[in-house]
């Protein structure tokens, strides 16, 4: 029997606020929406549906900076509902007990909607349902965000067991001749969200436009993908947004995704580093050693860079 | 120079090719459409809105004066006469015989093609003769297939001859009789084969399962057919899902329903379970657990825990041809772009009664998940009940005390190996149970500290 491994309780064992690159993450994230926002797509009267766990952190972000204030919350895990629901970031958070798959066939179609599947978990049969299902429901204009791990799904595996897991759960979508390499399975994994959704909206008078593709780990590999789903006003919209020209974007889900590098630096390098950004290619530091990988990667995230002192709010 | 190649249609192309795929079913469920379609346009029998729910269903006594189709077999013969109103005599010369209707043809609403009636005919035998009267009239078209087929020059040799006779001074005496002799070899080994019968009888009573005894009587061989009882449940604290949709401007409607199937014998029949499609209220997708209606494509692959499902969509339009079918009419036609359209909100809409089958078994088989009471007490529901609801969504009363915190764990293990334990803990009074509870809570200390 292939051990399949047991989808991490993430939200019990770490601070979501300390996760760095996760951090970066939901600050591009924000950054994005928040120029949508500034191009005339009304993000702050978005219904925000999202897998808040119980520290909430990207409900607290998005009501804060970008003024959404329709949000929900689900939570499958019954064993924690209680902490979920004393949790609750703000009044209007609604608290759902339910799968999300539960969830989103419910979701108002005069509404648009981010919906950001936050999973920790690989993508499986049921993942790819969900997905499916939000791009059968999510009215255009609406946003969807997918989170999964990319690690391999099965632990001391090879790349033969990984391929016989893909084929089982989402056989359908994975491409013929795709490579189960283990530094192949974040592509493998974007290339069958890709199918997924580019099949399950086909049949609506919906495109899906990509957005983002980011790779990042604080402690596994995780990717999110995301996009909006566009008729032909939002395209037109969208293709004149200024959204498209910030570095992370990645309108197509072939290309190289975003990999969020967050170096480690003392709080001296960090200022020091600060104070040269944003820096020309193949410039480093004098004073001090760093690579040129490190200061591109820094170049790339500095301005979502979380500041952590010892003061925990 | 410009020459022209020749293109015309040849006789032996319609005869060998059209009916090359058909099976014996098919082509009777073709011929009763067609006189199904006469109750449409001789009685307005409108077979288009869901469920015929306006229809009231006639008592025992009043079944009786239905419309009546009968199939009637014999190893040299096949029949099938009905009183459902007959064919004009000037649709028996503009369009009943002709391959493909004209533009403007409303013939009725389950001949969608202009194909059926030819290819039943052509695939039964060799020799036909149609007989039909209205209070208009009458006619008589008689073809020796083989002769016809040998004269294949002009167009006009491309004509069935037809005897006008007297009509009918009564609508409920009107009607058609076909009559088709010289049965082909493919259609007598059928007909030797016993299970023909049974055959018919299944694959009628499924195709018309929503209009038989209600609006017409089907027998074949003298029996009468049974309609199919689609198992829809029903219950107190379960509403289905339910919503309606339309399409092209409203030239279709589509009704979908999701809920619990009622229980067969106790059970839910895996046989009954899935998708049914049926365009104009004929079913030409029945308990469906393929990908065509979204399994392993948006729904999880079908599953016998998945016996409790049974879902319903209803395509309905005046204009058969927007209808998904195929051909055959007994599939749905999945690259049509309303099926597909439709697909994308069967998926949503069956989500809730999928979840609730999946909550109802849990992998862990001590749990009694609130479901199985809620199951238990599904009643038989009439599909008829839902063509005057409103949409809704699947829910069901979840009792909010449902969820104990504990479960029960219980395992088979060796004597020796409980006795190993226990002469290592030193506790000789310890009973299995609890040496079972001390080695749970030693891994959990041990292993996975909080
Ligand atoms: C990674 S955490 C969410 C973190 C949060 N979005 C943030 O940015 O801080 C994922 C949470 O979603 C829950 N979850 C996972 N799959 C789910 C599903 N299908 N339906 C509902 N909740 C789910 C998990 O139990 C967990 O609490």
């Amino acid at each position: 029997m292939p051990e399949i491994v047991e989808p991490t309780k993430s939200y019990l064992s770490v601070h979501y606020e300390l996760r760095s690159a996760k951090q970066v993450e939901r600050r591009m994230l924000i950054d994005a929406l928040h120029t949508l926002g500034e191009d005339g797509f009304r993000i702050s009267d978005y219904q925000y549906t999202g897998m808040g766990s119980i520290y909430f952190v990207d409900f607290v972000l998005f009501h804060k900076l970008l003024n959404i204030t329709d949000m929900r919350s689900v939570e499958y895990d019954v064993e924690i509902r209680r902490r979920v629901r004393f949790n609750k970031p703000f009044t209007f958070v609604k608290i759902f007990i339910n799968d999300v798959a539960d969830v989103i066939p419910k979701l108002s179609v005069r509404k648009r909607h981010l919906l950001w599947m936050d999973y920790d978990s690989f993508l499986s049969e049921k993942t790819a349902i969900d997905i499916v299902l939000a791009c059968s429901r999510l009215t255009p204009g609406s946003i969807l965000l997918v989170t999964v791990d990319v690690e391999p799904p099965i632990r001391n595996g090879n790349p033969q067991k990984w391929k016989e897991y893909f084929d089982e759960e989402v056989g359908h979508y994975v491409p013929p001749d795709e490579s189960f390499a283990k530094s192949n399975l974040p592509r493998v994994n974007i290339d069958v969200i890709s199918n997924v959704i580019s099949s399950a909206t086909a049949p609506r008078g919906v495109e899906f436009f990509p957005l983002f593709s980011f790779l990042y780990r604080d402690g596994h590999q995780m990717l999110t993908m995301g996009g909006m789903f566009v008729a032909e006003d939002e395209k037109k919209r969208m293709l004149e947004s200024r959204v498209l020209k910030a570095s992370y974007i990645r309108t197509d889900f072939g290309a190289k995704p975003c990999e969020i590098k967050v170096p480690t630096l003392t709080r001296k390098e960090r200022i020091f580093l600060e104070g040269s950004m944003p820096c020309a290619d193949g410039w480093r530091p004098r004073g001090f050693e760093l690579d040129e990988d490190d200061v591109r990667a820094y170049r790339e995230i500095y301005r979502f860079f979380p500041v952590y002192a010892e003061l925990f709010l | 120079m410009k020459q022209l190649a020749n293109a015309h249609p040849r006789k032996r192309f319609f005869l060998e090719m059209f009916t090359r795929d058909l099976s014996l079913e098919d082509c009777v469920l073709d011929l009763i459409d067609n006189s199904v379609d006469a109750l449409h346009r001789t009685r307005h029998l409108d077979l288009s809105p869901p469920l015929l729910a306006e229809l009231e269903i006639p008592k025992q006594a009043a079944k009786a004066k239905l419309p009546s189709i009968e199939v009637v077999y014999t190893d040299l013969e096949f029949r099938i006469t009905d009183n459902c109103g007959g064919i004009e005599r000037e649709d028996a010369l503009n369009e009943v015989f002709s391959f493909g209707h004209s533009a403007g043809f409303k013939g009725g609403q389950l001949g969608v093609y202009g194909i059926g009636l030819k290819r039943a005919l052509f695939k039964i035998g060799k020799h036909f003769r149609v007989e039909s009267k209205t209070t208009g009239g009458g006619f008589v078209a008689e073809l020796d297939v083989d002769t016809w087929a040998k004269a294949d020059e002009k167009p006009e040799d491309w004509t069935i001859p037809l005897e006008f006779i007297p009509g009918v001074n009564a609508d409920a005496a009107a009607g058609t009789s076909i009559f088709i002799t010289r049965l082909t070899d493919e259609v007598k080994m059928r007909i030797k084969d016993k299970t023909l019968e049974a055959a018919l009888h299944t694959a009628i009573g499924t195709t018309y399962a929503v209009f038989m005894d209600r609006c017409v009587r089907i027998r074949v061989n003298g029996k009468d057919v049974r309609p199919m009882e689609i198992p829809v449940g029903e219950s107190a604290a379960v509403t289905p899902g339910h919503k309606n949709i339309s399409f092209e401007n409203g030239k279709v409607e589509i009704k979908l329903i999701a809920t619990l199937a009622a229980r067969i014998r106790g059970e839910w029949s895996s046989e009954r379970a899935g998708w049914y499609v049926l365009c104009n209220n004929r079913v030409v997708l029945a308990a469906d657990k393929s990908e065509l209606t979204g399994w392993n494509s948006g729904m999880p692959k079908f599953h016998s825990k998945y016996n409790g499902f049974i879902g319903l969509a209803f395509f309905q339009s005046e204009s058969p041809g927007l209808l998904p079918w195929t051909t055959t009419k007994r599939g749905v036609n999945g690259d049509s772009v309303v099926f597909r359209e439709a697909r994308v909100q069967m998926l949503l809409v069956a989500r809730g009664i999928i979840s609730f089958l999946n909550e109802m078994y849990p992998s862990d088989l001590y749990e009694q998940p609130q479901q199985r009471e809620i199951a238990d007490a599904i009643a038989p529901s009439e599909i008829r009940s839902f063509a005057t609801k409103p949409s809704s969504d699947f829910t069901f009363a979840r009792r909010v005390s449902a969820l104990k915190p504990t479960v029960r764990v219980q395992f088979d293990a060796k004597r020796s190996d409980v006795e190993r334990i226990r002469r290592h803990l030193r506790k000789s009074a310890w009973g299995a149970s609890r040496i079972a509870e001390s080695t749970f809570n030693y891994f959990l200390e041990n292993e996975c500290p909080k």
